[in-house]
């Protein structure tokens, strides 16, 4: 399967009477992109009210509290839209041609269900520890409906979020990208015939899916109920794996981090040069035991039948997926091939304390996002997008968190992908 | 939704106790902490009783939230050492994390019941948006 994307360089985003991408610079009608927004039956039931704001690199500017970041794009040429089964219709997506607005995002604010959404800030010290304060944020405050339950809310803020990006993606449609890359992977014979040589390595892709508002969607399917199975690489860069959960801040996958995925990214960087880059492998972190088994067995099943040397397995969250992690590991090991994990820690404030609630010898090729536990001090910014009411109360916050001049002393887990582990962060995966 | 037969839920979820009393075994401990199901728990895998449900579900941590709800068998099996590493674990992990000092309001300790229930009900394949309609939550 391959997939061309197109980067269109954005240098700044700005409020316009127009919609468009010209010279590098998009122009936002927040008018237009509400009504767009509001063309969606959960989005009209469950959200009150809408508000735009931009954030800026280098603003004195705190967005919180953060629930999705997600980066606009459009399918130009090839089967499907862009997020299949959720915006667009089922068709399998990653191939043709997508159109990516580089350097932009779409940040979605508003508190869902209390503790787990994040800060971004633009600037001073928590800026760099998020890897959204070098993007140019539209963002997006939902008000809900009053009584909205939170799951509603979730799916409301979940789909217009989407919408959202869907809308900004489109504007890039016709706009001829700075840059086209070109990923492809091959099928098992052909990949095999194409780099004899070369060791054959899968990626097998953790994907959160505890619960009720601790999901992530495949194709729109709620990935608790899959076994683990197959994705073309390219399948990712199209939207075929959304966010839709609230856990803490640092280690959540968000849309935009499914997008840019950076094992993906390396791995085909390496593609037909040191490695033969075969497929992705998404399985799930149930709760249920018996379905961690099933789904680590399935994903050790499927790596055997391709004929891999070698997988990298991220996780996302810690705790409960931790286990799901050291199974991947232990049955692909056991099976004789090799493994390189990336997590991130929750080791103490001192970094002392055992890192993972999981472990084992075969465990020995790990890479850390950093410690969640690590303190840190965010001075006070001029402007909030969002509210402040929540910092004490959000994961990584404690009593006093938020001090009274508005600066926050709080632990690195509050801050939005702070120690993403796929390793899309400033900490220590690179 | 799972078979309640042979299974039996450890909870302090006052909202688990609730909604799930019509369809599962529950086991509820108004007054004990999160730590105390976790050595209630503990205990029983060490003594032979199977566990189903991972004791560090969720990504609320240990510190934050005060409900856990654990799903066990209610027969002996013997005991399985995977299972007692899992319920050491969850013990050393929730001991790592220092209190917070916050004082909860009942909005906010009605989520944590929420994402407990939904954890519990996620991993049970329970219907959880119909259980809160009918506890009226």
């Amino acid at each position: 399967m391959k997939l061309e994307l197109g980067f269109i360089k954005i240098n700044d985003v700005q409020f316009s009477n127009e919609c468009a991408v010209k010279d590098g610079i998009l122009y936002v009608n927040p008018e237009d992109v509400k009504a767009f927004i509001y063309d969606n039956d959960d989005v009209k039931t469950y959200i009150k009210s809408i508000t735009l704001d931009i954030a800026k690199p280098g603003e004195s500017v705190r967005i919180t509290p953060v629930k999705d970041v997600i980066e606009p794009r459009c399918k130009v040429a090839g089967p499907g839209g862009m997020f299949p089964g959720v915006i667009s219709k089922v068709d399998t997506v990653g191939s043709g041609r997508t159109h990516v607005l580089k350097g932009a995002a779409i940040v979605t604010a508003g508190k869902i269900v209390g503790f787990q959404e994040g800060i971004i800030d633009m600037s001073g010290e928590g800026a760099k520890y998020t890897p959204f304060s070098k993007t140019l944020n539209l963002v997006m405050v939902a008000e809900p409906v009053e009584g909205t339950k939170q799951h509603d809310y979730e799916r409301a803020v979940r789909f217009a979020g989407l919408r959202c990006a869907t809308f900004v993606g489109a504007l890039g449609k016709d706009v001829e990208p700075d840059e086209v890359k070109t990923f492809e992977t091959y099928g098992i014979m052909e990949g095999a015939k194409l780099f004899p040589d070369l060791p054959r390595v899968g990626y097998v892709h953790m994907l959160q899916t505890q619960g009720l508002l601790h999901d992530t969607y495949v194709y729109g399917v709620d990935a608790k109920r899959i076994v683990s199975t197959l994705l073309y690489p390219t399948e990712t860069m199209d939207g075929a794996i959304l966010s839709g959960n609230c856990v803490s801040a640092c280690d959540k996958n968000t849309t935009y981090h499914h997008l840019n995925n950076p094992v993906v990214a390396e791995l085909f960087e390496q593609h037909g040069k040191t490695l033969n880059y075969v497929c992705n492998i998404i399985t799930n972190e149930n709760v249920y035991l018996a379905d961690k088994q099933r789904g680590s067995d399935w994903s050790a099943k499927l790596a055997k039948l391709l004929d891999l040397d070698a997988v990298i397995v991220s996780e996302e969250g810690f705790g409960n997926p931790d286990a799901d992690l050291i199974m991947n590991c232990v049955k692909q090991e056991k099976q004789g091939i090799k493994t390189v994990l990336i997590t991130d820690e929750y080791a103490g404030c001192d970094g002392k304390s055992q890192s993972l609630a999981d472990s084992d010898p075969l465990a020995d090729a790990v890479v850390t996002a950093g410690n969640a536990n690590m303190e840190v001090v965010l001075p006070p910014m001029d402007k909030v997008i969002g509210m402040l009411d929540y910092v004490d109360y959000c994961s990584g916050g404690h009593a006093g968190s938020l001090r009274p001049d508005g600066s926050i002393e709080a632990e690195l887990q509050i801050i939005t992908g702070a120690t993403n582990e796929m390793g899309f962060n400033c900490m220590s995966a690179r | 939704m799972k078979s309640p037969h042979r299974i039996r839920i450890i909870t302090n979820n006052p909202l688990v106790k609730t909604v799930l009393s019509d369809y599962y075994t529950i086991e509820y401990y108004e007054d004990l902490s999160l730590r105390e199901i976790l050595v209630k728990v503990r205990d029983l895998v060490y003594s032979g009783y199977e566990l189903f449900t991972h004791p560090m579900a969720g990504s609320v941590k240990p510190n934050e939230t005060m409900f856990k709800s654990i799903v066990v068998g209610t027969d002996m099996k013997g005991v399985e050492i995977a299972h007692c590493n899992l319920m050491m674990n969850a013990l050393i992990t929730c001991d790592k994390f220092k209190p917070l000092g916050v004082q909860y309001s009942d909005y906010h300790i009605k989520d944590f019941q929420l994402i407990d229930y939904t954890l519990l009900c996620g991993a049970l394949d329970f219907d959880a948006i119909a259980g809160l309609s009918k506890a009226n939550f």
